[in-house]
C-alpha cells in the first residue's frame, strides 16, 4: 500500500480536512459520487485509506463511507460461484465455510493480509478497489478469474479481474463508480491450489506472493495450470507463457522448477529497503515454484 | 464546509453523543474527548496495535478508524475490562505473569488477548503468537505476554473465569 | 512457563522472590499516565515543520499564509528561537563537551541558516488542535539551497566536501588514539595476523512512546513546569537552564510513567528547547507529542560503527593483541549532554571484556553526517561486545576450530592471572568459564554437530552461535580505595521514610521507564524494614521531591546502586525506629524486632508498637522521644564492593537458503547478576534486550540513501521483532561470586542486548559457512543473507 515515502515537512499524522458523507443506500452513495467526481473517494474498510489520509498523501475533499450501505454486505452462493459484497470484512470470508470448499485459494490467501484486527475492518472491496500492487487479494481475484461487478447511477458493468488492475493503487473504476461485488468462480473438484508468500515478518506487506491453480489430467500431465503474481511490478500478473508451457508436461521438479524461472524472467519489479529488483526477483521464482508445487500436490500429483 | 457531525455510540457500556470533527479517528475521541487515555497511540499508522480496542466485540485498531465509522457502534476499551477493583481474567494474567514492562503496549495487547479468547479459549501458543503478530510490544521479548494469555485461557477453563 | 507466582509470606524475605509488580494494576486498567495524557488548562499543541533535504542552505521561512490560519496561535522559525535562547554545546553542563579531541558546535532548537538531516525542525507551529498545527505546516513556505550531502564515512572524510557546521570547519567530531599494552612485542610473537573489516548499522531504540513534552511557563512565580517523557528529569533541568536563561531553580520537571527509552530519553532534545521558549513567550502551556514518523527520522539513531581490525594470534586459537581503526558517523547534532561521537573510544576502550589479550592499540575517528543524532542505546559500548565476540569466531572460523575452544582458550579464569583487564580493572570474580560450560551442555554441542550434519544433507541450514561479556554494572571495586561505582553519574540517593499512617516511603532519584523500581526497591525495603511489601510505596518523576541525578535510570545501575541506597537507607531507618521503640517500650535495642509493620520485644509479638503509632508519637509527642528524632533517613550509596554482571549466550538458527529468512529456533542464556531481586523482572529484561539484538540483525535499519534520504520513516520499513520472530528463550542463572555484604545485585538491563547481536550474526555464519558465507556485517537482512550466498549481487 505505502510504497510512496511520505512528504515530511510536517511529518503529518493527523488527517487533513474533508467533507464526510455517510449514505444508507448504495442510490445516494453512487449520487454523491456522480456529484463530486474526482473529489470524491469511497471509504469502505479504512485500513488501508485512513493512514494515506494521515499522512496526508490521499486529499479527497469528500469522503463517502460505505459502512452503513447494508447491500453490499452480503455473501452469496449460486451455480458455480461465490459472490462477494464489497463490503463483506476479510474477517468474516476467511472464516466461511462456504468459501474454504469453493474457493480455496481466497481462504488460504486471507490469512496473509495483516493482521486479525486489520481483517476484522477490512473490505473485500476495499483491497481489490485500492489496487496494491502488493496485495493478495488482486492476485486471487487474477488467479480465479474473478468478475467485478461495478455500478454507478446510470447502470451496472462487469470487468473481468485481468482487465480490472491497471497500474499500482490504479483500478478500472471510473470516478463516478463503484465495485459493488465479486463473483469468484468455484474451483473445479480437483484442481490444486495454493498460496505462498515471502514477507519480512509475519503480516507484513508481501515482499512477493503467488497464487496458483492447477489441473492435471488422468496421466498426471498439466492440463491446465494459472500463476498469479503480486509483488512484482505495478500490479498483479497473470504468468501466461509459463502457464501455456505447462500445459501437457508431467509436474516434475524440474518442471516446475523451469515454470517458476519462465514466470519471473521478464519481470522488473521495482528496488525499496528491503531489497533490489533482482532480489525480488529471485524470491518471485522461489515463491512461484513453491506455489505450484502445492498446487501440483494439492491435484493429486506425485513429485 | 462544515465538518462537524452528530454521533452515537456505546463506549464501556455507556452511551455517548456529541459533535465531532469528521477527522477526528476513534483513538482521538476515546482518548480526548472521552479522557479514556488508555487507548494508547504509538504509530497511528495501523502497525503497532497500541491503539487496539473492541468495536462491535471484534479487535479493530482504534487509529485506522474515523469516530464517524464508529457512529451507532459499541466500543469497549481497556478501561472497561475491570470490574471495580476486580481485574478482569487477562489483565489478572498478565498481572500474575510479569507480560509487559513500560505498560505502553499493554492496553492493546490485552484488547487483542480479551478478542481472541472470547473467541477461542483453548488457544494454543502457536495460535496466540500469530493472533498477537499485530501487535508490537519493546520491552518484554514477548513470551511473558504470550503466557499470560495462554493462563488467562486456563482460567476459563479451568476456573470458569469469565471474560 | 511461569505457572505460580511466589507471594511472599509476611516476615519471609521478599528479596529474590518473583513479587507481582506494584505498577500492573494501573497500567493493566488504562490508569497509567504517560505524556499525551497529561492536560494543562489552556494547553496549547505544536508540531514542527522539519526539513525534507539532507543538506541546504536555508535561504527563506515564510509563515504568513500559516499564521493567517484560524486556531494558529503562533510560529516560530530558527530565527525566533535563536534570538530567544542560547545556543547549545552539546555537553557543555556537564563538562562532555571538553573531552580531548572532540568537537563541540553551536546549534539551536530549530535550524536556523542550514538544515542538516531530513527532520532537522525548521519551524515550531502552535495552535489549538495537533491536526491544526499540521494543518498550518502545509502553508509554510521555505526555500533551500542544496548542498553535498554527507552520508558516508568517505563523504565525511572528503576534504573537497562542504562542512556540516561551518563553525568546526571539516566533518570530524572527534578523533583518538588509544595503545595499551605492548602492541609491537605482541604483534611479533604471533603466528599468524587475521584481518576483518566489520560494520555495525544503524538502527534505533524506538520505544512506543516516542518523545513528548510540555512547556508550562508559570509568568507569576517565574517558573517553568516541564513534563516529560523522559528517564532523567534533573538532566532537562540542568540542560536547559541555560539555553532559555531560567535558573534551574525555577525549573521543574515532572515525568510520570514512561512508555520506554533504552537509553533515547536520557537527554535534552532540541525540540524541548523550543518548545520551553514558545511556552515562555505564550504564557501558556504547550504540548508537542512526537509521532511515530517524526520519531524516526529525528529522536536519533545508534550504532553506526566499523572496525577495520587486525588480530595477532597464536595457531591454536590465542588472541594476543588487536589493532581497530575505528569509526563512527555519530550525525548531525551532537546529543546532549552525551555527544554521539564520545561511543568511537568505547569501541576500543570497552573491547576486551573478558579476554586475556596482552594489547589493543586503537585509532578511532568520529565523523558528522547529514543523518539523525547519534543517541545512546541499551549498552552505547555494544559495539566493542560485537567486534570481540564476531572476531573470535572470524579467528575461529580462519584456524578451524570450534567457536566455544577459542573463547575457552581465550577468556580469563577466575583468580589466574591475568587478574586485570589491561585498563587495571580487576577480573575479580568473573564466572565467564562457568556460563561457557552450562551453556555448552543445555545446548548439547556435539548433539547439535551431528543434526547440523545431518540437516545439510537434507539441504537445511542450522547454525549455533555463542557470545560472552562482562559488563561493569558496577564491576567490583574496593570501597577504600576505589572512586564510586557510579562514575561520572555519582552516588545514589535515596530518601526512606515512615509517613503517619505507618507506610513507607521511598523517594528513589530513579526514573523507571519499565524496569519496575516500584517492586523492586520496595522489595528490598521490605525485607530490611520488616514491613510487609504493599505498606511500602515509591516515588519519582518531579524533580522537586527526588535527589538530583545526572543520569535518573541508565547504564543498567539501578540494581546495585538504588537497591543498595534503599537498603543502606531502609537499615538506617530501621534503628532510628527501633531506638525510638526502645525508649518507648522501654525495651533494649537488641531484644526488638520489626515484624508485619510492628515494633516489639522478640518473643512476645502481642505487644508492640506498630509504626504509625511509633510516627503518630514523634510527630505529635515529641517530647516522649529522643529531641530532633524523624523518621526519615537520607542515604547515599557509592556501590559497595560490587562485582562483574555478564553472560553467556547461545542461540541456534535456521537460515532459508532459498528466501535469506532466518528462524531462531533456540536461545540459552546463562547470566551471572548477583542477586536478582526479582527473578521475574531480571529475566524480562534479558529477554526484552535480546529480542532487540534479535531484531537489530533481522530486522531493524535506519537507512539512509547515498542521497541522505531516509528510507525508514515508518513502521513498515522500520521493522521491529514481533510474537514470531523470537522463540522462548531458556535462561538459566550462575552461581554467582558475592563480593559485598549486603549489596550484590547486579545491573542486568543492557546485557541481553549487548550479547545477542554478536551470538545471532555467529549462528547465521555457522549455518552458512560451509557455503562459504563470511558474515562482516551485523544487518543480515534476507537481501543481505542472499547476496552472501551468491545468489543474488549486491
Amino acid at each position: 500500500m505505502l510504497i510512496l515515502q511520505p512528504p515530511r515537512e510536517g511529518e503529518p499524522l493527523k488527517t487533513p480536512r474533508f467533507d464526510y458523507h455517510a449514505p444508507e443506500t448504495l442510490e445516494e452513495a453512487l449520487a454523491l459520487l456522480a456529484e463530486h467526481g474526482d473529489e470524491a473517494k469511497l471509504l469502505a474498510g479504512g485500513q488501508s485509506l485512513v493512514p494515506l489520509l494521515a499522512m496526508r498523501l490521499a486529499r479527497p475533499a469528500q469522503l463517502v463511507d460505505l459502512g452503513k450501505v447494508a447491500s453490499l454486505d452480503g455473501l452469496q452462493i449460486d451455480d458455480g460461484h461465490v459472490s462477494v459484497g464489497a463490503m463483506v470484512r476479510e474477517r468474516t470470508v476467511e472464516r466461511s465455510a462456504v468459501v474454504a470448499e469453493r474457493v480455496p485459494v481466497l481462504t488460504e490467501a486471507l490469512p496473509y493480509i495483516g493482521h486479525v484486527a486489520i481483517r476484522n475492518r477490512g473490505t473485500i472491496g476495499g483491497s481489490l478497489a485500492h489496487a496494491d500492487a502488493s496485495a493478495e487479494l488482486p492476485a486471487v481475484a487474477i488467479v480465479t478469474e474473478a468478475t467485478m461487478v461495478v455500478r454507478r447511477a446510470s447502470g451496472e458493468r462487469t470487468v473481468d479481474a485481468a482487465s480490472f488492475f491497471l497500474g499500482h493503487f490504479t483500478s478500472a473504476l471510473e470516478d463516478d463508480e463503484c465495485l459493488v461485488e465479486i463473483r469468484f468462480p468455484s474451483t473445479a473438484p480437483g484442481v490444486g491450489w495454493a498460496f505462498e508468500e515471502v514477507a519480512r515478518r509475519h503480516g507484513d506487506f508481501a515482499i512477493v506472493g503467488t497464487a496458483a491453480m492447477v489441473a492435471l489430467d488422468g496421466a498426471g500431465a498439466v492440463a491446465g495450470a494459472r500463476i498469479a503474481q503480486m509483488g512484482v511490478g505495478d500490479r498483479a500478473v497473470r504468468a501466461g507463457e509459463a502457464e501455456a508451457a505447462l500445459v501437457g508436461a508431467t509436474p516434475t521438479p524440474e518442471v516446475i522448477a523451469d515454470a517458476a524461472r519462465e514466470a519471473t524472467a521478464g519481470l522488473e519489479p521495482a528496488s525499496d529497503i528491503h531489497g533490489s529488483s533482482e532480489f525480488r526477483r529471485h524470491l518471485a521464482t522461489v515463491s512461484v515454484r513453491r506455489a505450484l508445487t502445492r498446487a501440483v500436490e494439492r491435484a493429486g500429483g506425485t513429485r | 464546509m462544515s465538518t462537524e457531525r452528530s454521533i452515537g455510540l456505546t463506549v464501556n457500556g455507556t452511551p455517548w453523543s456529541g459533535e465531532v470533527d469528521v477527522r477526528t479517528t476513534l483513538a482521538d475521541l476515546l482518548r480526548g474527548e472521552l479522557a479514556l487515555t488508555g487507548t494508547h497511540l504509538g504509530c497511528e499508522h495501523g502497525v503497532c496495535g497500541a491503539c487496539t480496542v473492541l468495536v462491535e466485540g471484534a479487535a479493530a485498531r482504534s487509529c485506522l478508524m474515523l469516530a464517524v465509522q464508529a457512529d451507532g457502534g459499541e466500543v469497549v476499551t481497556v478501561e472497561g475490562l475491570a470490574d471495580g477493583e476486580v481485574l478482569h481474567p487477562v489483565q489478572q494474567a498478565f498481572w500474575e505473569s510479569f507480560a509487559f514492562q513500560c505498560g505502553f503496549c499493554t492496553p492493546g495487547f490485552v484488547m487483542s488477548a480479551v478478542a481472541l479468547l472470547r473467541e477461542n479459549p483453548d488457544a494454543d501458543e502457536a495460535e496466540v503468537r500469530e493472533t498477537l503478530s499485530g501487535n508490537v510490544c519493546r520491552c518484554s521479548g514477548y513470551q511473558t505476554i504470550v503466557e499470560g494469555v495462554l493462563l488467562a485461557g486456563r482460567k476459563v477453563r479451568d476456573e470458569g473465569a469469565v471474560l | 512457563m511461569t505457572d505460580t507466582v511466589e507471594e511472599p509470606a509476611i516476615g519471609a524475605r521478599s528479596v529474590g522472590a518473583r513479587v507481582k509488580r506494584a505498577e500492573d494494576p494501573r497500567i493493566l486498567t488504562g490508569r497509567g499516565r504517560y505524556i499525551d495524557d497529561v492536560t494543562l488548562p489552556g494547553m496549547l499543541h505544536a508540531a514542527f515543520m522539519r526539513s525534507v533535504v539532507p543538506h541546504g542552505r536555508l535561504l527563506a521561512v515564510d509563515t504568513s499564509e500559516a499564521l493567517a490560519l484560524p486556531g494558529v496561535v503562533a510560529i516560530y522559525t530558527g530565527a525566533d528561537i535563536a534570538a530567544r535562547t542560547t545556543a547549545c554545546h552539546a555537553g557543555s553542563v556537564v563538562g562532555m563537551n571538553m573531552m580531548p579531541g572532540l568537537a563541540s558546535p553551536a546549534f539551536h532548537g530549530l535550524a536556523t541558516d542550514r538544515v542538516r538531516f531530513v527532520g532537522d525542525p525548521i519551524a515550531l507551529v502552535v495552535a489549538e488542535s495537533r491536526s491544526i498545527a499540521e494543518d498550518a505546516i502545509e502553508l509554510i513556505v521555505e526555500d533551500y539551497e542544496p548542498l553535498d550531502p554527507i552520508v558516508s564515512y568517505e563523504d565525511a572524510l572528503d576534504p573537497a566536501k562542504p562542512a556540516i557546521f561551518e563553525d568546526i570547519g571539516d566533518n570530524i567530531a572527534m578523533r583518538g588514539e588509544m595503545v595499551i599494552g605492548d602492541i609491537d612485542a605482541a604483534f611479533a610473537k604471533a603466528d599468524r595476523v587475521i584481518r576483518a573489516s566489520v560494520h555495525v548499522h544503524r538502527h534505533s531504540p524506538v520505544p512506543m512512546e516516542g518523545r513528548g513534552t510540555i512547556a508550562s511557563w508559570d509568568a507569576d512565580a517565574d517558573q517553568l513546569t516541564i513534563h516529560s517523557s523522559t528517564q532523567s528529569p534533573h538532566m532537562i533541568r540542568m540542560l536547559i537552564s541555560p539555553q532559555i536563561d531560567v535558573p534551574m531553580e525555577k525549573i521543574r520537571v515532572i515525568s510520570g510513567d514512561v512508555g520506554g527509552a533504552f537509553g533515547l530519553k536520557t537527554g535534552l532534545f532540541r525540540e524541548d528547547v523550543a518548545l520551553a521558549a514558545a511556552s515562555i513567550d505564550l504564557g501558556r502551556p504547550v504540548k508537542w507529542i512526537e509521532d511515530r514518523i517524526e520519531h524516526l527520522s529525528s529522536a536519533g539513531q545508534a550504532r553506526e560503527e566499523m572496525a577495520d581490525m587486525e588480530v595477532a594470534v597464536t595457531n591454536d586459537g590465542l588472541l594476543l593483541a588487536v589493532r581497530m581503526d575505528v569509526k563512527l558517523n555519530s550525525g548531525a547534532y551532537p546529543c546532549d549532554p552525551f555527544p554521539g561521537a564520545m561511543y568511537a573510544g568505547s569501541v576500543s576502550g570497552s573491547f576486551q571484556g573478558p579476554l586475556k589479550i596482552e594489547a589493543i592499540a586503537a585509532t578511532t575517528t568520529a565523523v558528522f553526517s547529514n543523518k539523525a543524532t547519534y543517541v545512546a542505546y541499551r549498552g552505547p559500548w555494544a559495539t566493542a561486545d560485537f567486534m570481540r565476540e564476531r572476531l573470535l569466531d572470524i579467528v575461529a572460523r580462519e584456524l578451524d576450530l570450534e567457536p566455544i575452544d577459542v573463547r575457552r582458550r581465550n577468556y580469563a579464569v577466575r583468580d589466574e592471572p591475568p587478574l586485570t583487564m589491561l585498563t587495571g580493572q580487576s577480573l575479580d570474580g568473573i564466572t565467564i568459564h562457568e556460563q561457557l560450560e552450562q551453556a555448552a551442555e543445555i545446548i548439547d554441542w556435539p548433539a547439535f554437530r551431528r543434526r547440523q550434519a545431518t540437516a545439510r544433507s537434507e539441504g537445511r541450514y542450522l547454525g549455533l552461535g555463542i557470545a560472552a561479556y562482562l559488563e561493569s554494572a558496577p564491576g567490583p571495586r574496593n570501597p577504600e580505595t576505589d572512586d564510586q561505582a557510579g562514575g561520572i553519574m555519582g552516588p545514589e540517593h535515596t530518601i526512606v521514610s515512615v509517613l503517619r499512617d505507618g507506610s513507607i516511603d521511598i523517594v528513589t532519584q530513579q526514573h523507571p521507564h519499565g524496569q519496575g523500581h516500584e517492586t523492586t526497591l520496595a522489595q528490598v525495603a521490605s525485607d530490611e524494614l520488616g514491613v510487609p511489601f504493599e505498606r511500602i510505596h515509591v516515588r519519582y518523576g518531579d524533580t522537586d521531591i527526588t535527589p538530583v541525578a545526572l543520569v535518573a535510570t541508565g547504564g543498567s545501575r539501578a540494581a546495585t546502586m538504588a537497591n543498595g541506597a534503599v537498603l543502606h537507607g531502609a537499615r538506617e531507618l530501621r534503628g532510628k525506629i527501633v531506638s525510638v521503640a526502645s525508649d518507648l517500650l522501654e525495651a533494649s535495642v537488641d531484644d526488638l524486632e520489626i515484624v508485619d509493620g510492628t515494633v516489639s520485644v522478640r518473643g512476645t509479638p502481642g505487644i508492640g508498637l506498630p509504626l504509625d503509632e511509633i510516627a503518630r508519637i514523634v510527630e505529635e509527642e515529641p517530647e516522649r522521644v529522643a529531641e530532633g528524632t524523624e523518621l526519615v533517613v537520607n542515604r547515599a550509596f557509592h556501590g559497595g564492593r560490587g562485582g562483574w554482571s555478564g553472560g553467556t549466550h547461545c542461540c541456534v538458527v535456521e537460515v532459508d537458503v532459498e528466501t535469506g529468512l532466518v528462524s531462531v529456533e533456540r536461545y540459552v542464556v546463562v547470566e551471572d547478576c548477583g542477586v536478582p531481586v526479582n527473578p521475574a523482572i531480571v529475566e524480562g529484561q534479558i529477554r526484552g534486550g535480546v529480542t532487540q539484538g534479535i531484531g537489530a540483525v533481522l530486522l531493524e535499519h535506519a537507512a539512509y540513501g547515498e542521497d541522505g534520504e531516509l528510507l525508514s520513516s515508518t513502521f513498515m520499513d522500520y521493522l521491529l521483532p514481533t510474537t514470531t520472530l523470537v522463540p522462548n528463550f531458556e535462561i538459566h542463572h550462575v552461581q554467582s561470586i558475592l563480593r559485598d555484604p549486603d549489596v550484590n545485585f547486579r545491573g542486568v538491563g543492557e546485557g541481553g542486548m549487548i550479547v545477542a547481536p554478536a551470538t545471532v550474526t555467529n549462528a547465521i555464519e555457522d549455518a552458512l559457512a560451509t557455503l562459504g558465507v563470511r558474515v562482516r556485517d551485523q544487518h543480515l537482512s534476507p537481501a543481505k543473507i542472499l547476496e552472501l550466498l551468491g545468489t543474488v549481487t549486491g
